[in-house]
């Protein structure tokens, strides 16, 4: 857009046409006070804090020419004859914009006593009180003594709860919209609105259960007064109290960073830390209201240690010796590889690297995986490694010329800031099409939504590729093996391929078309597809190659491996080595007997089903490290507690590959030990120390022996660069919203093809060109309130997602099912009953089983998708 | 020489019939001064509620950083005090307090008040942590009286303290 010139307190500033009066003043350390204007939200001109005088050039009538003064110089008019409120008025050229004037400040005067007139001033006992911009302002602008008397005020009942997370008082809202905006535009969750008029006016939520939306929180922190407070904070401590410790979340792939708001070491608080290349300034409410587990009473605090039928306490060390001796045992009785390990995805980097230092280079067992040994397990992929997005990717910046295509995924459920943003590609310009065989959230916001036969995610990818390579347009693409690529497909024709995806071919051609006059395109995997096997993530690589979609900032794939550092885990080799075992073939191994003794950090799998549970009773030897005494650890042979996010430093890897550093804010209550803590233990007694004596030692370590890990040593992840443009002054308008991020926003990592220069090899298809599969099929999907042990004392606790099965209509009028009434599905593996909801987009013939607590998926599901008789069930 | 003595013990024989300045504490309590700041005492209501809301202004203000609050939320069915929040947690550390007054400045309700009783020793460290307990004062002992410094200004009391005035 062409620039504008035009002078705010006499500085002169250059703008892109179009930009508001208010974010033009910011770019030059002009601060107009504002209550509805957000610079992440569109503005709605509300609340009329931010009039200023506008001057304009006049414009003589008949002859369309600038009136001159004497000088020369043009003759200004104030605009429309009155302040212009700043937030909707677009910047012209010539303007001259005055924020400090007589008329202004009485303007901003009046303004602040109109809205005090009926606010209750209860700021002492309000949890936004220190950081609310409603007593920033009065303090800067307002009037010293107001003429309205206490009696005259509005009078609500205070607080009544939004939802299960939010309270609002409406006495203290100054209704200026910005709750109601961010969940229409921002989370897409149309969830709040307005109420009555007039002296009634109120927010209320519109939806069952109330306040329905995965980032309710944000509202809280955009609130610019108190009306919106949450009832994980209430009351807690004052805002001022708390030691604000940056941490990154390890709940989903997204990494977002947090803040953990300490008083007395005790966790009083979470909120969001900005950064622009990950979660800007939010984050969802797993992230903020999920965290309560690390105060939760029954966390283990001593290491336990098998006698008998019963596991006593132990200290660390004799713990630690039992542990390494009893692996040891097992390694010179029945060798190496009749020892397993398994280390949870939300562990750190430097966890990763002391868990293979033991398993693989003390121990050399090939049995490592970071994944949970369950139906849903992922398969390795490497295609967001090869034709990930390079180093520089900024979501925030993408838009126009932007294609996001998610394949067999679900952000809002594996990685929910994922859905923010997407749709802020969207609201730029930018377009998504969604590849599912189930309905979506992000459906709602896509331009095109490809609904294919389930598991069949690979072959409409193929079809498409197989339609470009035949196309015979030009490829311009780097990528090698795409010549291999057609024999590969052995004569399958795109027509097949769209057939046996279950989707028209007209749909693929126009899908194709879309795909290759994009300009940058964003290919997202999620479980879904990452599960089952690599079909889906080579075809992915496939289509980045054939487009040329790789190894530029903003084009390329990303994969949503279930988990806060799954990235890690396989960069830094915690995957099965040659010949070793996926950790869902470990329970058969077991039965067999060729698997005898397990380290198990971090994961349950002792939940996942009776084999697994079963296979776990048979082994001779157990080692669990995890924070609460699990299933799997109460099989244990030695169970040893580790810290938890708050009590321990390190580094975690994100779905864009960037590095983020987290860290400690307290110690651990009872002296529980970060896993790579406890690892070096066990490797202390098995007699090779490694002798890290903190955590970025390993860091260190990680950085010179993975050539990846190069660049990302604390002192660059500890850079800042790039925020949502807060001024130094302008705290007082922001406060509450966010975290400023000083502690580092993190390195991306680079692709292969960045640091070796040798484009990335597109990996042979096999084509998948079967007919659609006949009967019904259900497909394992994943959900963010999954009941783990997350939501321990968590105030989402009553949004857990309980077992259930989701039938189409057409599907539960056959079976005569209604909501909530028994379905019995029956597999090759076994038969469950739950209870069924009905979703109107399901089509005929799938099933979705949600992978929650509470429900053995491997019981029932041999893998992400499970054919299976459905029948209606017995009450 | 003895002239001398003599001349200087005069004085002293002088002061030996006149009243002595000093009282025989502790036997005898020399009254204080009405703004005397002495030990705190957390008041309350005339119908016996707390009035400390739990805002913590009072530990913000003070300079020693000897008060600690640890705020709740009331049960509506049996607050502790007006309103929505209370103090579950209250403690004056006495070793730290300097006894500037600045808590009951700060104190937007007039709970808390430095009051004149001086005699706050104690035999160990640990006891100079002045408990809610401690400080609450008896539930009948309550006062509904405008806050003295509202009073005195002629103002009209912000809401937290205008409760039930
Ligand atoms: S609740 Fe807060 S954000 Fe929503 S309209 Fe009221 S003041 Fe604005
Ligand atoms: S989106 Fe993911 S990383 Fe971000 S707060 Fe939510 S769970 Fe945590
Ligand atoms: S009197 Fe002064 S030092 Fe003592 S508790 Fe109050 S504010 Fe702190
Ligand atoms: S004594 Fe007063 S200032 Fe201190 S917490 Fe109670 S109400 Fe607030
Ligand atoms: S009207 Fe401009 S900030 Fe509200």
């Amino acid at each position: 857009m062409p620039d504008v010139t035009l002078i705010i307190d006499g500085r002169t500033v250059t703008v892109p046409a179009g930009t508001n009066i208010v974010d033009a003043a910011r770019t030059t350390e002009v601060a107009i006070p504002v209550f509805c204007y957000h610079p992440k939200l569109k503005p709605v001109g509300m609340c009329r804090m931010c009039l200023v005088e506008v001057w304009t050039p006049l414009i003589d009538q008949a002859t369309r020419q600038p009136v001159l003064n004497p000088d020369g110089t043009p003759k200004l008019g104030l605009m429309m004859g009155k302040l212009q409120p700043g937030c909707v008025t677009p910047v012209a050229a010539g303007m001259v914009v005055k924020t400090v004037t007589d008329k202004v400040q009485f303007a901003q005067r009046g303004q602040l006593e109109f809205l005090l007139s009926s606010h209750p001033l209860d700021c002492p006992v309000c949890d936004k009180g220190g950081e609310c911009p409603l007593q920033n302002l009065t303090m800067q602008f307002g009037p010293s003594t107001s003429r309205y008397d206490y009696q005259d005020k509005v009078h609500f009942e205070k607080p009544i709860p939004l939802g299960d997370t939010i309270y609002l008082d409406r006495e203290r809202c100054i209704l200026c919209s910005r709750c109601v905006r961010f969940q229409d535009d921002i989370a897409g969750d149309p969830v709040l609105g307005f109420d009555s008029r007039g002296r009634s006016w109120e927010i209320i939520s519109k939806s069952d259960p109330p306040f329905d939306s995965k980032f309710s929180g944000n509202t809280t922190d955009i609130c610019p007064v108190g009306a919106l407070t949450s009832s994980d904070f209430r009351f807690k401590a004052r805002v001022w109290e708390v030691r604000p410790v940056p941490v990154v979340c390890t709940h989903c792939p997204v990494g977002c960073n947090i803040t953990l708001d300490m008083r007395h070491d005790r966790l009083m608080r979470v909120m969001p830390r900005e950064n622009d290349f990950v979660n800007e300034i939010w984050n969802c409410d797993k992230g903020r209201f999920g965290m309560r587990h690390v105060d939760d009473a029954t966390r283990l605090t001593t290491p336990l240690v098998r006698r008998g039928e019963q596991l006593v306490p132990a200290s660390w060390d004799e713990a630690l010796r039992v542990a390494a001796q009893g692996l040891m045992r097992v390694r010179s009785s029945a060798g190496a590889t009749a020892l397993a390990g398994m280390i949870g995805a939300d562990a750190s980097n430097e966890d990763f690297a002391l868990f293979r230092h033991v398993m693989h280079g003390v121990l050399g067992t090939p049995h490592l995986d970071h994944r949970p040994g369950g139906p849903a397990d992922v398969a390795l992929e490497t295609a967001s490694a090869r034709f990930g997005v390079s180093s520089g990717t900024n979501l925030l910046g993408l838009g126009t010329g932007t294609l996001v295509l998610l394949v067999g995924a679900d952000p809002e459920e594996e990685a929910p800031l994922y859905v923010l943003r997407l749709r802020g590609i969207v609201a730029r310009g930018g377009q998504l099409v969604t590849v599912n065989a189930h309905p979506t959230k992000l459906d709602g916001s896509a331009a095109r939504v490809v609904r294919v036969a389930p598991g069949r995610e690979a072959a409409l990818i193929q079809a498409v590729v197989c339609g470009i390579l035949d196309g015979g347009a030009p490829m311009s693409s780097r990528a090698r093996g795409i010549d291999r690529l057609r024999t590969s497909l052995k004569g399958a024709s795109a027509v097949q391929l769209a057939a046996a995806a279950g989707v028209e071919f007209e749909v693929v051609r126009a899908l194709t078309d879309q795909l290759i006059s994009a300009p940058n395109m964003i290919i997202m995997i999620g479980r879904t597809g990452l599960a089952q096997g690599s079909a889906v993530s080579d075809a992915v690589g496939a289509l980045a190659a054939v487009t040329g979609a790789f190894g530029r900032p903003g084009s390329g794939v990303i994969a949503l491996n279930p988990g806060g550092n799954a990235r890690g885990a396989q960069d830094l080799g915690i995957v099965p080595g040659e010949g070793g075992l996926a950790a869902a073939q470990y329970w058969d191994a077991i039965a067999r007997g060729e698997l005898k003794a397990m380290l198990v950090a971090g994961l349950d799998p002792a939940t996942l089903g009776a084999a697994s549970a079963s296979a776990l009773d048979a082994l001779d030897f157990l080692v669990v490290q995890d924070a609460f005494l699990s299933d799997t650890a109460r099989r244990a042979d030695v169970v040893l507690p580790c810290a938890m996010l708050p009590e321990r430093d390190g580094t975690f890897t994100n779905a864009e590959r960037r590095v983020q550093r987290s860290r400690q804010a307290r110690q651990a209550p009872d002296g529980q030990r970060a896993h790579w803590q406890i690892l070096q233990g066990i490797a202390a007694a098995l007699g090779s120390d490694p002798g890290y004596s903190v955590s970025s030692d390993v860091t260190d370590a990680i950085a010179a022996q993975v050539p990846a890990y190069a660049g990302a040593r604390y002192t660059s992840l500890g850079v800042t660069a790039g925020d949502w443009g807060r001024q130094a002054n302008e705290s007082v308008y922001y406060d509450g919203t966010s975290y400023t991020n000083t502690e580092g926003t993190g390195v991306q990592l680079p692709t292969g093809v960045e640091r070796d220069g040798l484009p990335p090899v597109a990996a042979p298809l096999t084509p998948l060109t079967g007919g659609v599969p006949t009967g019904t099929l259900a497909v394992l999907v994943p959900r963010a309130y999954d009941g783990r042990d997350w939501a321990r004392g968590s105030k989402l606790a009553p949004r857990m997602v309980p077992p259930h099965v989701i039938v189409g209509p057409a599907d539960a009028g056959t079976l005569g099912i209604g909501v909530g009434e028994p379905v019995t599905l029956t597999s090759a593996r076994g038969s469950v009953t739950l209870p069924a909801q009905i979703d109107r987009g399901l089509a005929a013939g799938t099933v979705l089983i949600v992978d929650v607590a509470g429900f053995a998926a491997a019981d029932l599901c041999g893998g992400v998708i499970t054919s299976v008789d459905v029948a209606r069930g017995e009450a | 020489m003895l002239g001398a003595i003599f001349n200087g013990l005069r004085t002293t024989l002088g002061y030996l019939f006149r009243k002595p300045v000093t009282v025989e504490y502790p036997e005898v309590k020399r009254p204080v001064r009405e703004r005397f700041r002495g030990r705190h005492q957390l008041k309350r209501f005339a119908n016996g509620m707390e009035r400390c809301i739990g805002c913590s202004l009072c530990a913000a203000a003070c300079p020693s950083d000897a008060i600690l609050v640890v705020p709740a939320a009331n049960d509506p069915a049996q607050p502790n005090s007006p309103g929505e929040r209370y103090a579950a947690t209250y403690e004056i550390n006495m070793l730290r307090c300097i006894f500037c007054g600045y808590c009951e400045d700060a104190c937007p309700t007039n709970a808390i008040v430095l009051e004149h009783q001086y005699e706050i020793s104690f035999y160990d460290r640990t006891s100079s942590i002045f408990t809610k307990e401690l400080l609450l004062v008896a539930a009948d002992r309550g006062h509904g009286e405008i806050p003295p410094v509202l009073a005195q200004l002629d103002r009209r009391p912000s809401p937290p303290a205008q409760i039930d005035l």
